[in-house]
């Protein structure tokens, strides 16, 4: 178990040198510049002087290499646009990203956990076949789209729902404030996430039905009883896991959208506003902090699979 | 449902790709030719699916956008899997010094988070269907690669493998012979849901302005493009809409079709 | 169904003395530093200047409360405003005037306002209340200037460059404006409240909340849904609106004129014959029509139609005629080949790459029109769409540019010296005339608005002869407001948001 922990915290270091390294390449591969330079009206004068403020006079190499040099100080260096510490600025976006993700993680494992079990059991059945609909076509939708509707619908038609934002400005904090401006861009990053589970745990509970060796007639007889879902969820537990490991960094970059749709300050849209503006160190502060996320999230998850599967466990 | 071919999906997918790929010769409307007079405008015996916000014609824009739509899907599905295979293969090699790093490097690219990087290259390279292509497709090969990882490794230790490799045949003619034959179902599967994916993932980065470059059309940029002029030309964004829907759940059912006609592969 | 419960309750009307409007970024608050229109924005409202735009071309003193020129016009005394207070309670002294000048010179403080002053030659301050410009040469625009995004910042506030003080930038500013920053949020808000001890009339509305929603179309919903009072839109949005009841479109005229420009280093864009054909070419109602729904005006020189009395409005129109065009061309030595194409004597075609930076439909749309009506003529054009970044910095700087499409939104002022005249800083198409360059230094160097009227009449009848750029349109302003909102100038958002103190709903709120 120890060795494996360790092997995953290497890899996930990996990760992160990886994802950074990638990014700085990427940024300074590419054409255009910083946007504080797109100003047509700015003089060769003040263009030298932004240059050398903003440390891009320096060679690649150097700028790679105090990048890396600051990362051990903890300050990654002032963002171009907003002229704030980035890794603060980034942090400061996080817990709303976490928010919103998590949330929209839990409505969809809280969904998917019952009609998974539900279907898995009686594949092919009538409930089967109508989920089995209901989850193509939410695969189908792109959820940009969906997020749209429900805006224009719910905020903008009906009204009742906000249309963006995580609170009502200016009012003092209030918990069914904070959840109303939850519910749509949850629902949007849940909705596919959902019918994606959904269709893993039915895999995984009709395999485990399949392998117990149960007559068809005797499995239909217990399903629904307190063993055989018991029985089945640990079985079907793994896969899940897997599963949702899986959609993590799915979530996390899905989170870009909606975020933008719904004017969540998270951290997606920071870097989507980051990249477009050509803001080098706040893109980079991005860029680790995504990593840093995903990575210690899937960390969570083998913990928790490392619990779930007695192979795992007594491997060690 | 116990056809031996998935009849349906692939029909779908065949009307689709004909009315992208021939839908210009019948219809010969310049796609980026804008008629200033008319714009959104219903239909007309001009433009049989009415205008868009700039008068262009919008059926001529979802053939023309078809195209793009549907090869940035499959040509990015093909660059996904042949990476994803490749490196699938050499993570399931019995060579150890080969399999051990391959393996940990592909654990580690399935932990990076796919769209930020896609986010990234597009901000910065935008805007080319080839640039769509090689992002897309070059974030979308780590599941692909992981399944055919698990998968080879299940089946190089099936018998005939095991005595074709006893009789002294090459690993590379062993794997080619023996094995990829048995990874096809599970690949086309995994290409289908791979197209898939791909389309929506250009229709999201059309959305955040990170699609092909206009006057270029795609069906994600169109139905981005429909947004604002929803109160008054719905039309806009339900056929870009439907014609993104239909092709995302052709190719899953696709893919579920073949999934299913493979015994004890529930994925 | 938790949900459904909670999406019931807890909807309450917000009280009519909060407006409510939406920027699309962060905002750094600070005016000298204004690096994006959000800041900007926002900075008008919390950092007055010495002086503020009245109406279309004259200027009021805000934080001045007299100001003297000298006889060579070249020295302005500025007369303070006594009794005038930052938000913390600190007396507003020369001394402030004095520091924000000093960072807005100085290249490396950061600040994008450089070139604005380049005139400045030095600033004293004989006492805490009267400030003293010296001027390199008579220039008409400073007023202007002074109220354009020239805000004054608190000396006492600062240790350092400014663009370092990242508390005060972001969460802490003081002004001296009517409303003044209570909380904010990054990401997403920023509320401010009224200020009570404003030097000015006091503001009717006790709360302005500038919030922050990047995509334009949930800035629509938003307006649909009723949380938001007032936005600026691109013509395209405006369909998304329908018809609400609630809501009011202003239709502004802004200081702008867009343009294809053509680098006029390449030999074949030099001869204004060339440049009038084209414009002759370009059909530009049906631009103004087609693409920006006829909320812009047609545009004549490149002076504006809301400069009012500089705009020459008894000039005869460049018309679209195709013939006339030809025949221009055909004089200029270019001539319709065997396939249509405009060639000159030695076979070669007339054709150029037009740059237009992406993410905007308004001008992408209009770059196609300037395409396909140019084509009909036989004139090739390939259109380059690239980020607005890009296209500056590795087309126009470098001069690497055949042809673009692209505007200049300038203060309330006609002067146009530093765009037009030959060899000065901001002519990216260099542009040269010996006429237009002896009428634009006149109308910068008097005082005397006759004087300057008739320059710049002359001026713009140069352009007509010679025009300096292809003109697509003035463009107007659209600005949704709630139609209980009163009290707005009928000014651009940017000078409008000056005065925001006179601000309100109309009895009875929403």
């Amino acid at each position: 178990m120890i060795r494996r922990l360790v092997g995953r915290a290497a890899q996930g270091l990996l990760v992160l040198w990886a994802v950074t390294t990638a990014t700085f390449v990427l940024i300074h591969a590419a054409p255009g510049g910083p946007a504080v330079l797109a100003d047509p009206k700015l003089s060769p004068v003040e263009r030298a002087a932004i240059e050398s403020r903003l440390g891009l006079d320096r060679s690649l190499g150097v700028q790679y290499l105090r990048w890396h040099g600051r990362l051990l100080t903890g300050d990654l260096g002032d963002s171009f646009l907003y002229q704030t510490p980035t890794l603060a600025t980034v942090l400061g976006r996080l817990p709303n990203t976490l928010l919103l993700v998590t949330t929209a993680l839990v409505v969809a494992i809280l969904i998917a956990v019952p009609v998974g079990l539900a279907v898995g059991q009686r594949p092919g059945g009538p409930f089967d076949r109508i989920v089995g609909v209901v989850n193509f076509t939410a695969l189908a939708i792109p959820p940009f789209w969906f997020g749209i509707v429900g805006i224009l619908l719910l905020a903008a038609r009906w009204r009742v729902l906000p249309a963006g934002g995580m609170m009502t400005p200016g009012m003092p904090a209030d918990l069914v404030d904070r959840l109303r401006h939850l519910v749509l861009p949850a629902a949007v990053l849940a909705l596919p996430l959902a019918a994606e589970l959904i269709r893993y745990l039915r895999n995984a509970v009709a395999a485990t039905l399949e392998a117990s060796h149960l007559p068809p007639a005797r499995a239909r007889g217990l399903a629904g009883s307190a063993i055989l879902t018991r029985h089945v969820l640990r079985n079907a537990l793994l896969p899940l896991l897997t599963a949702i490991g899986l959609q993590v960094p799915l979530l996390v970059g899905g989170a870009a959208v909606t975020e933008t749709v719904f004017a969540w300050p998270g951290m997606g849209r920071l870097g989507v506003e980051a990249a477009l503006g050509r803001d080098y160190p706040l893109v980079m502060a991005i860029a680790l902090v995504v990593a840093a996320t995903v990575v210690v999230a899937n960390f969570g998850l083998d913990l928790l699979a490392g619990w779930a599967d007695p192979r795992i466990r007594s491997r060690r | 449902m116990s056809r031996r071919i998935p009849l349906r999906p692939l029909a779908g997918l065949a009307v689709l790709s004909l009315f992208a790929a021939i839908g210009p010769w019948l219809h010969g409307t310049d796609p980026a030719a804008i008629d200033l007079a008319r714009t959104a405008a219903p239909a007309s015996a001009l433009h049989p699916l009415g205008t868009d916000e700039s008068g262009r014609d919008v059926l001529a824009r979802l053939m023309a956008g078809g195209r793009v739509s549907l090869l940035v899907g499959v040509a990015a599905g093909l660059v996904a899997l042949l990476v994803g295979t490749g490196v699938g293969a050499l993570a399931a090699s019995r060579r150890r010094w080969l399999a051990e790093p391959v393996s940990r490097l592909l654990d580690a690219a399935l932990a990076v988070p796919a769209f930020f990087l896609l986010l990234v290259i597009m901000t910065l390279f935008g805007g080319s269907a080839a640039s769509l292509v090689l992002a897309v497709g070059l974030t979308a090969w780590t599941g692909i690669a992981r399944l055919v990882r698990a998968e080879t490794m299940t089946l190089r230790e099936r018998e005939y493998v095991l005595s074709a490799e006893a009789l002294g045949q090459s690993r590379f003619g062993v794997f080619r012979r023996h094995v990829l034959p048995h990874l096809v179902p599970v690949l086309t599967a995994a290409a289908s849901v791979g197209v898939a994916q791909a389309v929506l993932t250009e229709s999201a980065l059309s959305f955040l302005g990170l699609g092909v470059e206009p006057p270029q059309a795609s069906w994600g940029s169109m139905l981005t493009g429909a947004q604002q002029n929803l109160a008054t030309a719905p039309w806009l964004a339900v056929y870009p809409g439907l014609l993104i829907v239909a092709t995302v759940l052709a190719c899953n059912a696709l893919a579920e079709a073949v999934r299913t006609r493979q015994p004890g592969s529930p994925r | 169904m938790t949900l459904l419960a909670l999406a019931g309750c807890g909807r309450q009307a917000p009280p009519s003395d909060t407006l409510r409007l939406a920027i699309i970024n962060d905002p750094i608050m600070n005016a000298p530093l204004s690096p994006d229109i959000g800041s900007v924005l926002i900075n008008k409202i919390i950092f007055p200047g010495l002086m503020r735009p009245g109406d279309s071309t004259t200027t009021e003193p805000d934080l001045a409360a007299s100001f003297e020129v000298s006889t060579n016009e070249r020295e302005y005394t500025f007369a303070l405003r006594p009794g005038v207070v930052w938000h913390d309670g600190t007396a507003f002294t020369s001394r402030d005037v004095k520091f924000t000048f000093d960072q807005i010179l100085d290249p490396k403080s950061g600040t994008l306002q450089w070139s604005d002053f380049s005139i400045i030659d030095s600033v004293t301050t004989p006492d805490s209340l009267t400030v003293k410009f010296w001027l390199r040469s008579p220039f008409a625009p400073f007023l202007t200037l002074l109220g354009h995004n020239a805000g004054i910042i608190p000396a006492h506030a600062f240790q350092g460059r400014i663009a370092d003080a990242v508390e005060f930038n972001r969460s802490r500013p003081i002004g001296t404006g009517p409303f003044q920053v209570a909380e904010s949020v990054a990401g997403s808000y920023v509320v401010l409240r009224a200020n009570p001890r404003y030097h000015g009339s006091p503001p009717r509305l006790s709360r302005i909340i500038v919030k922050i929603v990047p995509d334009v179309n949930a800035q629509v919903a938003q307006m649909l849904a009723g949380e938001l009072d007032l936005v600026t839109l691109e013509p395209a949005n405006l369909s998304g609106l329908g018809n609400d009841p609630d809501l009011r479109v202003d239709q502004v005229s802004v200081p702008q004129h867009y343009y294809v420009g053509f680098n006029q280093g390449i030999p074949r864009f030099r001869s204004p014959l060339v440049r009038r054909a084209l414009t002759l070419a370009v059909d530009r109602q049906a631009i103004i029509d087609g693409v920006m729904k006829g909320s812009a005006d047609y545009p004549q020189g490149t002076i504006p139609v809301a400069l009012g009395e500089y705009y020459a409005a008894d000039l005869p129109r460049i018309p679209y005629d195709t013939t006339a065009a030809l025949a221009l061309f055909a004089e200029a030595g270019w001539r319709r080949g065997q396939d249509g194409l405009l060639r000159d004597a030695s076979g070669q075609a007339f054709g150029f790459t037009l740059l237009v930076d992406k993410g905007n439909p308004s001008r992408e749309q209009a770059a196609v029109a300037v395409q396909q009506q140019l084509r009909a003529i036989g004139v090739s054009v390939t259109i380059n769409t690239m980020e607005f970044a890009s296209l500056v910095r590795d087309y126009v700087v470098p001069r690497r540019h055949e042809a673009y499409l692209i505007w200049w939104n300038t203060p309330l002022d006609p002067d146009q010296f530093s765009y037009y005249g030959t060899a000065q800083s901001n002519n990216d198409v260099l542009y040269s005339n010996r006429r237009a360059d002896s009428l634009l230094a006149r109308g910068r160097a008097s005082l005397d608005p006759a004087v300057r009227r008739a320059a710049y009449h002359e001026f713009q009848a140069v352009e007509a002869e010679d025009p300096p750029v292809l003109l697509l349109y003035y463009p107007r302003e659209l600005q949704v407001r709630r139609a209980t909102l009163h009290g707005l100038p009928a000014l651009g958002i940017r000078d409008a948001l000056r005065h925001t103190e006179k601000f309100y709903f109309a009895a009875g709120g929403r």
